[in-house]
């Protein structure tokens, strides 16, 4: 059966090329779409997932990493006397201007770890070491940022808040969200460039202790300080993430180009199909008339659909890859995990299952009677 | 020769001709009181009107009249892919009647071969491939199916041309592969519409022959719809239908065995 499902189609090229190509495009459009929106929402989070905290504490109203709240900054005595934390230290993060060489002005992300653990720092630091914060005045930019911040120089002097800053280390790929530059630094000079109250800070990052459940000390951390909310990182992020979806239309859009890839990958593959099926309609008699039974017949157009999908999908998958490996960048991130890919072509092999019924419809009405009457 | 080559391939022993173990009588078709029409609009269009037909087994029949005698739809009816509105009809004593569609289905599969005026090969199919089909459609392995497509290839005289496919076959190839496949599952009954419609005058005999040697030396039952008169010689009978009746039988030779000699009776 898998022999006269594969010949019949493959005598078709023109009309295989062209549902591959649907299949293709579907596969391309969802990961790529999907990739991307991915990779912006991770962005998202970016401050949570990948530093070192595995616990953020704040205000009870934190629903996003980079828009916190003011919080006192006693207050970490009685979080570091939860059982199972390890370490507990203040964390600010907020926006300010930076002046520019040409005489303008960048919105920027001012974020200060404490100078002792550095907890919360820079990290894939390419230029200069993470430490090298501890310097006088000094500051950490990402190298996807130069061009916004007019293309700063290791040791170079600029002004954030309109204090001195030298930049002190590049990293590479630490974007946030809203494209804003973050400038890592201390958290006293942070609170000196946001002009803060040095008493409130952003967030408390907490490391555990080994063994320690994130779940359960978040719990005690909520009972021991009532005024203050807290939640494993992964959670955070997804907080955040959630913040642009439902407050941006983001998801929506992406959906919606996603839905378009997909839908359109379904009319090419049906369209195919049945034209396929209408060109064929007295061998779909023949094999009637010679003794197929109905279950045979859809069994045939299921083959087909399913090595266009299969196929169609390994070609679309290794288009993504390549597109990932040249087009991916931490300005334009396109993060494709694997239940994506995995998603994907089980959804494109639901759809082209969908789209063989079209035509069997039709040919469940062929009479193998046809063949007796030419 | 044919016979020898068929019945000497051990596949034959995995596909026993059904019809011969379960044939009681000697009747590999009986039609009795047969009546068809068709509904289009409004309006009923009869097309057969009672007709009676016995065929025995070894039998070659030709049905012969003109374009809207019922030919075809008779042939339609003897291989189960119409019913007829009343009457009653026997194929290798089952009762046609009495099957459900799928039973008709598997009767039709297992034990009825088809042979069409235009072939209806599978197109991307090769030849080897397109007499597969109906073993595939029985559930016989590939293997299984490659060797008894190939014996039936070179019983048809196509040993050297079984990777072709279809668009590189001669006319005449083309309804030899159409015979060989309507063989695959060693049927007990071959139904051939105007098979050599498509040939020429040199290709059309040699069809006949094929089909006529089966018939004769493997005991098949061959109804043939046709208007050749030039292969009439090939068949034992030949029944004349008219308005949907069998108005006129030509006996050309007893029963079995090709042979000539004319003998008209009046139905």
């Amino acid at each position: 059966m898998w022999s006269i499902a594969f010949q019949t189609l493959i005598a078709d090229r023109g009309k295989l090329l062209t549902a591959l190509v649907g299949v293709v495009f579907s596969i391309v459009l969802v990961n790529v779409q999907g990739g991307l929106f991915l990779g912006f929402i991770k962005k998202a989070g970016l401050l949570a997932d990948c530093g070192e905290a595995q616990i953020w504490v704040g205000h009870k109203k934190m629903y996003n990493v980079d828009f916190p709240q003011d919080i006192p900054r006693r207050w970490v005595h009685r979080v570091r006397s939860v059982p199972g934390v390890k370490r507990a230290e203040p964390y600010l993060i907020g926006q300010t201007n930076t002046t520019l060489p040409s005489g303008g002005f960048e919105l920027v992300v001012v974020v200060g770890a404490d100078r002792e653990s550095l907890l919360g720092n820079a990290w894939n630091v390419v230029q200069g070491r993470p430490e090298a914060i501890l310097k006088p005045n000094g500051v950490i930019i990402d190298e996807y940022d130069r061009e916004k911040l007019e293309y700063p120089e290791m040791g170079e002097i600029r002004e954030v808040g309109g204090l001195r800053a030298r930049v002190v280390g590049f990293s590479h790929g630490i974007k946030s969200f809203l494209v804003t530059p973050y400038v890592f630094t201390t958290y006293e000079r942070a609170a000196a460039y946001l002009r803060k109250n040095p008493n409130v800070c952003s967030y408390y990052l907490v490391q555990l202790q080994p063994g320690a459940e994130a779940e359960e000390v978040c719990a005690a951390i909520r009972q021991r300080v009532p005024e203050l909310d807290a939640f494993p990182r992964h959670v955070y992020s997804r907080i955040s993430a959630n913040y642009w979806l439902t407050r941006s239309g983001l998801g929506i859009s992406f959906g919606a180009a996603t839905l378009i890839g997909l839908f359109v990958g379904f009319v090419m593959v049906a369209q195919t199909l049945y034209a396929l099926v209408l060109d064929r309609l007295t061998e779909f008699g023949t094999l009637k008339a010679i003794g197929a039974t109905e279950r045979q017949i859809y069994r045939i157009l299921f083959l087909q659909a399913t090595f266009m999908a299969v196929v169609g999908s390994l070609i679309g998958l290794v288009l993504v890859a390549a597109i990932q490996h040249f087009y991916s960048t931490p300005v334009a991130l396109i993060f494709i995990p694997g239940w994506l890919s995995l998603g994907s072509g089980a959804l494109v092999l639901v759809i082209c299952l969908i789209a063989s019924s079209l035509p069997y419809l039709r040919i469940r009405k062929v009479d193998p009677l046809i063949v007796l009457q030419s | 020769m044919i016979a020898n080559q068929l019945s000497a391939n051990s596949d034959l022993q995995v596909l026993p001709a059904v019809g011969h173990l379960a044939r009681p009588t000697q009747w590999a078709v009986r039609v009795e009181a047969v009546h068809k029409a068709y509904r289009r609009g409004g309006t009923t269009t009869p097309v057969l009107n009672g007709v009676d037909l016995a065929v025995a087994a070894g039998e070659c029949v030709f049905l012969a009249g003109p374009s809207g005698s019922g030919k075809t739809t008779l042939l339609s009816i003897l291989g189960c892919i119409l019913t007829p509105d009343r009457g009653r009809v026997q194929i290798l004593d089952r009762d046609v009647l009495a099957l459900d569609p799928p039973g008709r289905v598997c009767l039709r599969r297992d034990q009825i071969g088809f042979v069409f005026q235009r072939f209806n090969l599978i197109r991307g199919l090769t030849a080897l491939e397109n007499v597969c089909v109906p073993l595939v459609l029985r559930g016989v392995s590939a293997r299984a199916a490659h060797r008894r497509g190939r014996v039936l290839l070179e019983a048809v005289g196509l040993a050297e041309k079984m990777g072709a496919q279809p668009q590189n076959l001669s006319a005449g190839e083309c309804q030899r592969v159409a015979l060989a496949r309507a063989l695959a599952n060693n049927p007990e009954l071959i139904l051939a519409d105007e098979p050599t419609a498509s040939l020429d005058a040199a290709n059309g005999p040699e069809v006949m022959k094929l089909l006529r040697r089966l018939t004769t030396e493997e005991g098949k039952t061959a109804i043939v719809v046709t208007h050749d008169q030039r292969i009439f010689p090939f068949a034992d009978r030949v029944l004349w239908l008219e308005n949907g009746r069998v108005v006129e039988t030509e006996q050309l030779a007893s029963p079995s065995p090709a042979g000539v000699g004319a003998q008209r009776v009046e139905a």
